[in-house]
Formats: C-alpha cells, sequence, structure tokens
C-alpha cells in the first residue's frame, strides 16, 4: 500500500527536490541562524527520502541509518553549532562576496549543467535517475556556498551542506552502505565538526573576527 | 450558454474581494467591512462626478476603458467553470497574458499623463515590478505547458490533474509569488492605503474619480479573479466540467471552493508578512524566479 503510494506520488522526486530547495536557500540566507535550519530542515529530507527508500525497497537497516542521520545531523551538530555562534557572538553573515540574487543564478546555472551533463550515460536508469543528479548539484552548489561567503561559520555550513550532498551520492547508488560505514562517516561528520569549531573560537580569540579576508592581514 | 461565463469574473470579482478583505480582517483581529461593500464603493463610485485635470489629454480618457475591455476580453479566453465554451475556442495562455499587459501598458502610461509626481513614481514601479514578473509567471507557466503539452488553458485544465511531479510545486510556489505581485498585495504593494509613499498600484489611479475610478477598480478586481482562476486551471483542475468526471453539475461549487481556499491563502498570506522596501523587491522575485527556472528544468530535464 505505502508502496504504492510512493510510486504514484514520486515521494521520493520530491523529498530530493525539497533538499535541492534548502541549499539553493542558503544562497539568500544572510542569519547564520536560518542557514542552521535550512540545515535541518536539509537533514531531516534526507532520512525522509531513507526511510521511503526503505519502504520502496524493502531494505530493512537503512531504517537505522536514517535513525542515526536524525540523531546527529538534526540534533547533535545543530546543537553543537548554535553553542559555538553563541560563543562567537556572529549573527549575521551581511557582505558576501558577490550578490544574493547573482549566486542564485549562479546556482541555477549549476543545476543546469549538472542535469544536463548526467542525463546521458550509465547513471540513468531507475531510482537512481533524479536523486543522483539533484546529490551533484547540492555537492556543487554547497561548494560555490563556501566560496561566496566571508565567515568562517557559513563557510563550515557550507561544508556539512556538501557531505549531506556526498551522503545523497554515495546512497543512491548503493542503496545505503553497510551500517557500520554509515556509523563511521557520522561520527567522522562529528569529529570534523568538534573540531572546526574548536578551530573557529581560535580564529575568533586570535584575531577578534571571524571574517576569513582579515587572515591575510597576517602577511603584514 | 458557456460562452457567457466571463460573466462569473465579471460579476463576483468585486464579492473576492470583499471576502479577501473579510478574511484579512478577521485574521487581524477586526471585524471589518460587509462582504458586499466593494459593491456599493463601485455603485457610489458610478453615480460621482469626475475632476479630470487640465494637463490631462486622450489618453488619460481612454485608459480606464481599455484597461477594463482588455482584462474582459482576457477574461472570455479563461475556462472558468467548463472547459468548452471559451469564445471561439480561442486564446491561448500567451495571449491572455498579453492582452493583460496592454490594459497595464495603458495604466502607466495614465498615470503619467496626469501630471503629478504620485503618478509618474506609481507607473515607474508599476513597470518596473512587471519586468521582474512577467518573465517569471511565462516561466512558471511554461513549465506546466510542457508538461501538458499545449499552451491552451482549457487542454491544459484536462491534463493537469494532479500534482505528479515536483516540477508542478514549483511552478506553483513561483506562480503564488507572481500572483501577490499582480494584484498588489502586501509583501510588493499595500492595497489598502493612499497614504503612503510606497503606493504603486493606488499611485496611478491618484487622479482618478467618479466613473473613471470605478471602472479602474473594477478592472482590478477582475484582474484579480481572473489570475486566480488561471492558477485554479492550472494546477488543482480537478472537477472542471468536461474534464470527463462527469461533474458538470457540480462544477460551479468546486470553482467557489477553489478560489476560497485560495483567497484565504491569499489574505493569510498576506497579514502575515510586512511589506518589503521596493528595493528589496528584486531579491524575492528573484528566488521566485530560480523556483521557475527550477521548475522548467526539471520537468525538461526528468521528462
Amino acid at each position: 500500500m505505502l508502496k504504492r503510494w510512493i510510486e504514484i506520488f514520486s515521494i521520493i522526486d520530491f523529498i530530493a527536490v525539497g533538499m535541492l530547495l534548502s541549499v539553493i536557500a542558503m544562497n539568500s540566507l544572510k542569519r547564520i541562524e536560518s542557514c542552521l535550519k535550512a540545515y535541518i530542515i536539509n537533514s531531516s529530507l534526507l532520512a525522509l527520502l531513507m526511510v521511503a527508500t526503505a519502504i520502496y525497497l524493502s531494505i530493512p537497516h537503512l531504517y537505522l541509518a536514517a535513525f542515526f542521520t536524525i540523531a546527529g545531523k538534526c540534533i547533535l551538530i545543530p546543537y553543537f553549532l548554535r553553542k559555538v555562534i553563541r560563543q562567537l557572538k556572529v549573527t549575521h553573515d551581511v557582505e558576501p562576496y558577490i550578490s544574493s540574487s547573482l549566486s542564485l543564478a549562479a546556482s541555477f546555472a549549476i543545476v543546469t549543467i549538472v542535469y544536463s551533463v548526467l542525463s546521458e550515460g550509465i547513471f540513468v536508469a531507475g531510482l537512481t535517475r533524479t536523486v543522483l543528479k539533484i546529490s551533484v548539484s547540492i555537492i556543487l552548489i554547497s561548494l560555490f556556498v563556501m566560496m561566496t561567503r566571508k565567515k568562517a561559520v557559513t563557510q563550515v555550513m557550507g561544508l556539512l551542506f556538501m557531505e549531506n550532498g556526498l551522503f545523497l551520492a554515495g546512497f543512491s547508488l548503493t542503496f545505503g552502505m553497510p551500517t557500520i560505514i554509515e556509523l563511521g562517516v557520522l561520527f567522522d561528520m562529528l569529529m570534523g565538526v568538534l573540531i572546526l569549531g574548536v578551530f573557529l573560537s581560535q580564529i575568533k580569540k586570535a584575531f577578534v573576527s571571524v571574517d576569513l579576508d582579515k587572515l591575510t592581514s597576517l602577511k603584514g | 450558454m458557456l460562452d457567457l461565463q466571463f460573466l462569473i469574473i465579471l460579476l463576483f470579482s468585486p464579492l473576492l474581494q470583499g471576502i479577501i478583505k473579510k478574511i484579512k480582517a478577521w485574521s487581524q483581529g477586526r471585524v471589518g467591512a460587509g462582504v458586499l461593500q466593494p459593491y456599493w464603493d463601485l455603485v457610489r463610485l458610478f453615480r460621482k462626478d469626475m475632476v479630470i485635470s487640465k494637463t490631462a489629454s486622450w489618453v488619460f480618457h481612454a485608459a480606464p476603458f481599455i484597461t477594463f475591455l482588455s482584462v474582459l476580453a482576457a477574461s472570455m479566453m479563461v475556462p472558468v467553470i467548463s472547459v468548452k465554451g471559451t469564445i471561439f475556442g480561442m486564446g491561448d495562455i500567451i495571449a491572455l497574458l498579453y492582452t493583460l499587459a496592454l490594459g497595464r501598458f495603458f495604466m502607466v502610461l495614465a498615470g503619467l499623463d496626469a501630471g503629478t509626481a504620485f503618478g509618474g513614481e506609481g507607473s515607474s514601479r508599476e513597470a518596473t515590478v512587471a519586468i521582474l514578473v512577467e518573465p517569471m509567471m511565462m516561466l512558471a507557466i511554461f513549465s506546466t505547458a510542457i508538461a501538458g503539452g499545449s499552451t491552451s488553458l482549457s487542454k491544459l485544465a484536462l491534463s493537469v490533474d494532479i500534482f505528479h511531479s515536483p516540477a508542478h510545486v514549483l511552478a506553483l510556489a513561483a506562480f503564488f509569488v507572481a500572483l501577490i505581485a499582480e494584484t498588489g498585495r502586501i509583501p510588493v504593494d499595500n492595497p489598502d492605503t493612499h497614504l503612503e509613499l510606497t503606493m504603486i498600484h493606488e499611485g496611478m489611479l491618484l487622479e482618478y474619480s467618479g466613473r473613471y475610478l470605478a471602472l479602474m477598480e473594477w478592472a482590478h478586481y477582475m484582474k484579480q479573479m481572473l489570475l486566480f482562476t488561471v492558477a485554479i486551471d492550472l494546477f488543482f483542475s480537478y472537477g472542471i466540467a468536461g474534464g470527463g468526471h462527469g461533474f458538470a453539475a457540480l462544477s460551479p461549487l468546486y470553482y467557489a471552493l477553489k478560489l476560497l481556499f485560495l483567497a484565504a491563502a491569499m489574505a493569510v498570506a498576506e497579514s502575515s508578512r510586512a511589506k518589503l522596501r521596493f528595493f528589496q523587491l528584486p531579491s524575492l522575485l528573484g528566488g521566485a524566479f530560480v523556483l521557475s527556472l527550477l521548475s522548467i528544468i526539471t520537468v525538461i530535464m526528468l521528462g
């Protein structure tokens, strides 16, 4: 019953497009708190996608992966990042290198290129058809966001989005790696965020600001 | 008989405006005017005398009629409760949008013609918003047109039955923003005031009074209902007569319900947002433009 609904309403496509939208929203979000919310939405959609696939293809161990995704990416990482942001007292990333409408246009260009490049070749069959394209777009767009933002915090957010995209790409090709690997990836991510958090507060201590432009003043 | 379905738009559009205002008042905790108030406004305006500026040329006199008639002509192309009986079966979605654009063009000219500062301001703003909204609306419409395989609204209303693809949802979101901008609602323009320096639509009409003003206002109400109807035809046409569902008798009811739903959505969206500064509009409309672009690329690439 549920399987048929997922088929009819193409729920998997919808969730994947939702993930893409939440990444594109990053381009125009100025408040760091809203970026964090976009990340939480993105991760919950990822977990939802896993659940939908688990139901659709009857792969029970994906439920476990979805659970860990929610625990790690929707609760632990945002909680820790929020703490770091409070400590750093940065609320806005007001001056990205290019304007938000231009970066929206750029991310659209990225999506177009990805869609047209990946529409031929070996990866065009079955379930992965949409999801793979979208995951590659997510990776490239979040890379772009990392490049255009000045504050270190938003760059960390870009990295997190990128990891979600990579996870999605891997997931769409393999339908869930062995649980132990997924756990390992998640743990790595958590550690990465912890280290980056400490690193951020060190930057803040040494340079007073987390604006990465100011790092060049070292050269003196 | 069905050729006369455009009369529904002609006659009920002030009622729709009244209903939107009523819902808005409720959601803001006021009682609000009765739903028939726009009718009384129109009646009163039609009875009043006109004051016309000495510098006004023929454009000023022609604009109300051209605006009204262009909206009326556009509403003849739209399937309201039945896919049959749009006048002579002619006119597709592109013709419809550009018929509306003709009316808008003359409204902008009239705002400039009267020679007041506010009129010119309103006109230049209206033109700017129109430039931003039009491509977005066209793209949103094209994405449904590609999915439906036609640009004729009757065929689209038959083919687009259910949200079977993310492209439709994206297009709907973009179209909703376009609807807000086209009908002059709050994040873009404030429809309730003549006193702000930020007015767009009211700014252009500032020099009009009496019968001409009544025609302009009526045209605005009709345009609003017309665009709602287009949204219904494009995105949730379920239950329209001639659609093979056999709901011919019930289709007015379906239409009314869908219209009411859209009106409520519009009123709630309007009372939950603050008006944007004019120079922030491009980022809102640009975001919606990206939505419609994504929608069209999704529909092309996913097939």
